[in-house]
């Protein structure tokens, strides 16, 4: 549960606008809902402070898995306000949890049954069941489910990965055709923010240790200090006590804050989910509600950093470069249901089995 | 299911990823090989941003109009080249533990340009190599501009305090005094490694106080070189014109007030 995520910045998307599938983590761009947008509440698109419609910063695919808990379809979107007088508080910003509960998920237990229960040596076994029986199937749901679980196993199991490469390219290919890879016509009214795909890292802890070994350009003259041992002689001090880290401007807070970004600078944001959020300041921070759709208290899962404002930033042009300099928070948290609910069962009907729940954003500025 | 690599973690979020940023790794594709310091910095704040793009060139300017600088990089990008440090002590500092004694290093390092910036850090962890590099971090930090000006005839370029300046910390109070040149920095070891790295040449100093204690006297020093641009002297007494700080000039837009007088406005002028 301590372990944190990393979303580090990946390609550019050839066209920012272009659409891609809800199993996608991306910054920027438009959203992929899983359902017609006109199904979508507009309101939910709307700035609470200006009224403007918000463009979407994040959106992630994040599926859980806690013992029984298994919830494969499940998105957050992070909207925000573009506006120049916008931005600056909760109430630019928006965080949509999109879930479907997993009914049909039985069937694909069902066939990967065989499979869950597996050891180191069996895995090779396991991977090439695995492709035969995603040529065997015809349902198109399940294509994609197994797509997106086949890539994912292929990834972490790095011996077997090289053999099967060749079919995971095949199925990449194959598959966005499926998809609506063709620019949709969006809404013009809506800013489209730089677009750029997230892969993801697990933090190590011995990163944040290590970072401060590689500073080379930082001279060390530890030789000094041993010619001055003669005057050094002659000088009694006093005995030192502990002191926390302090700089002029930064407090202790802020510069754990920033070692964690240095053992991995271009991190984009930080997932947690049920985890500790990182603060850059020492403030108390206010409490993020309880869940509209069950009342149950709200947990933090993923914050976004400053380097994404970077990356962002450096890509942009024009006046919508000028508006995302005007965004100055250093940290944004996002805190969701903690039962992960799905709420009751009229809220469905419109959006195909989809629920829409939004959650609160909390907003640390520099 | 899932147990595979990712061990069952509750967020599983490390899988489906589709097939977008996976197979390409344009930008930022390094995962977990060996870094170089040479990689490129990523600012964090908005300060940082503007001196990586290059708007920022001296870093007057942001003393200027007080801004806090919060990453050591852009003190790196701006005074860098020309910055020298240098570990004043290594202390070890002891804490009683059920398990016998844990020793830390405390280490003390001073950074300066030796023409009117100087820096110190000071840093405790377990290893000594740790706590040095992480003192260095710190004295980029916390660099300040230290005011130099004339005891008697204004010939040359300014090498002593302006004025009778005092800095205290604990119970260590160091006085600094204007001196003629030639006369050289008239104090004990320690500090007059800080003034030689804040570029004075010439300074008389008394101190008080339980001066054994080796961080309060270089605490006191430098509180005291951080007071030579606080003294309001009659060079000053012309009315200031406020000018826009970098945050407005560069992004233009929601002009904040930041309502700061310039009293450093003079800076540029007589330290040029």
């Amino acid at each position: 549960m301590g372990e944190v995520i990393l979303g580090m910045p990946g390609p550019w998307a050839k066209k920012f606008h272009e659409a891609s599938d809800h199993y996608t983590t991306k910054i920027g761009g438009l959203p992929d809902w899983p359902f017609p947008q006109e199904a979508l509440d507009s309101n939910l698109l709307k700035c609470r402070t200006c009224g403007s419609k918000l463009s979407l910063v994040t959106q992630v695919y994040a599926p859980i898995k806690s013992g029984a808990l298994m919830l494969e379809e499940r998105v957050l979107y992070i909207l925000g306000c573009l506006t120049l007088a916008c931005g600056k508080t909760t109430l630019s910003w928006r965080a949509l949890r999109i879930q479907k509960p997993c009914i049909e998920e039985d069937e694909s237990n069902a066939a990967h049954g065989s499979a869950v229960p597996n050891s180191e040596p069996s895995e090779p076994a396991k991977e090439t069941s695995w492709w035969e029986g995603f040529d065997e199937e015809d349902n198109e749901d399940m294509d994609l489910l197994e797509l997106g679980r086949a890539l994912s196993e292929a990834a972490t199991s790095a011996s077997n990965h090289k053999k099967k490469s060749g079919n995971q390219n095949s199925c990449t290919v194959g598959n966005p055709s499926s998809l609506k890879l063709t620019l949709p016509d969006y809404d013009s009214n809506v800013t489209v923010i730089p677009c750029f795909y997230i892969y993801s890292v697990e933090e190590a802890s011995k990163d944040v240790t290590s970072v401060s070994m590689n500073y080379s350009s930082l001279s060390i003259k530890e030789s000094r200090t041993s010619t001055d041992d003669n005057a050094e002689k002659e000088e009694r001090w006093d005995e030192e006590q502990y002191e926390y880290d302090r700089a002029l401007t930064a407090d202790r807070t802020y510069l754990k804050f920033k070692k964690r970004l240095d053992a991995n600078p271009e991190q984009c944001f930080r997932y947690s989910y049920g985890g500790r959020a990182l603060l850059a300041e020492k403030v108390e921070l206010e409490n993020p509600g309880t869940c509209e759709l069950c009342s149950c208290q709200r947990h933090f899962e993923m914050q976004l950093m400053p380097p994404l404002l970077y990356f962002l930033q450096e890509k942009a042009k024009g006046p919508l470069k000028e508006t995302l300099e005007n965004w100055s928070w250093i940290t944004l948290m996002i805190y969701t249901c903690s039962q992960s609910c799905l709420g009751s069962h009229n809220t469905k009907n419109r959006t195909k089995g989809w629920i829409v729940a939004e959650e609160s954003v909390l907003v640390q500025s520099e | 299911m899932a147990d595979r690599g990712a061990g069952g973690d509750r967020g599983g979020f490390g899988r489906g990823f589709g097939g977008r940023g996976r197979g390409d790794r344009g930008r930022g594709g390094r995962r977990r090989a060996p870094r170089q310091e040479e990689e490129k910095w990523v600012p964090v704040t908005k300060l940082g941003r503007l001196v990586r793009e290059g708007k920022i060139r001296s870093i007057e300017q942001i003393y200027l109009h007080s801004l806090p600088i919060k990453e050591h990089q852009i003190v790196d990008t701006l005074v860098g080249p020309s910055l020298k440090d240098e570990v004043m002590k290594i202390m070890p500092v002891q804490k009683q533990t059920r398990a016998g004694q844990r020793t830390r290093f405390k280490a003390f390092v001073v950074v300066g340009d030796g023409n009117g910036h100087v820096g110190l850090g000071v840093k405790c962890s377990k290893e000594v190599a740790t706590a040095i590099r992480g003192a260095i971090i710190l004295a980029k930090l916390s660099v300040i501009p230290v005011r130099r000006g004339y005891w008697g005839n204004k010939i040359g370029k300014p090498h002593t305090v302006p004025c009778k300046v005092t800095g205290k910390c604990g119970s260590v109070m160091v006085r600094m005094v204007p001196a003629p040149r030639g006369a050289g920095i008239v104090a004990a070891r320690v500090p007059k490694k800080v003034l030689q790295f804040a570029g004075i040449e010439d300074v008389f100093t008394s101190s008080r106080g339980s001066t054994k204690t080796l961080g309060n006297f270089v605490k006191a020093t430098f509180e005291c070189l951080l007071k030579t641009y606080g003294f309001l002297t009659p060079d000053f007494w012309r009315e200031t014109r406020f000018s826009k700080s970098p945050f407005q000039e560069y992004t233009d837009i929601l002009a904040k007030p930041t309502g700061k007088p310039l009293i450093l406005e003079d800076v540029e002028r007589v330290d040029a």
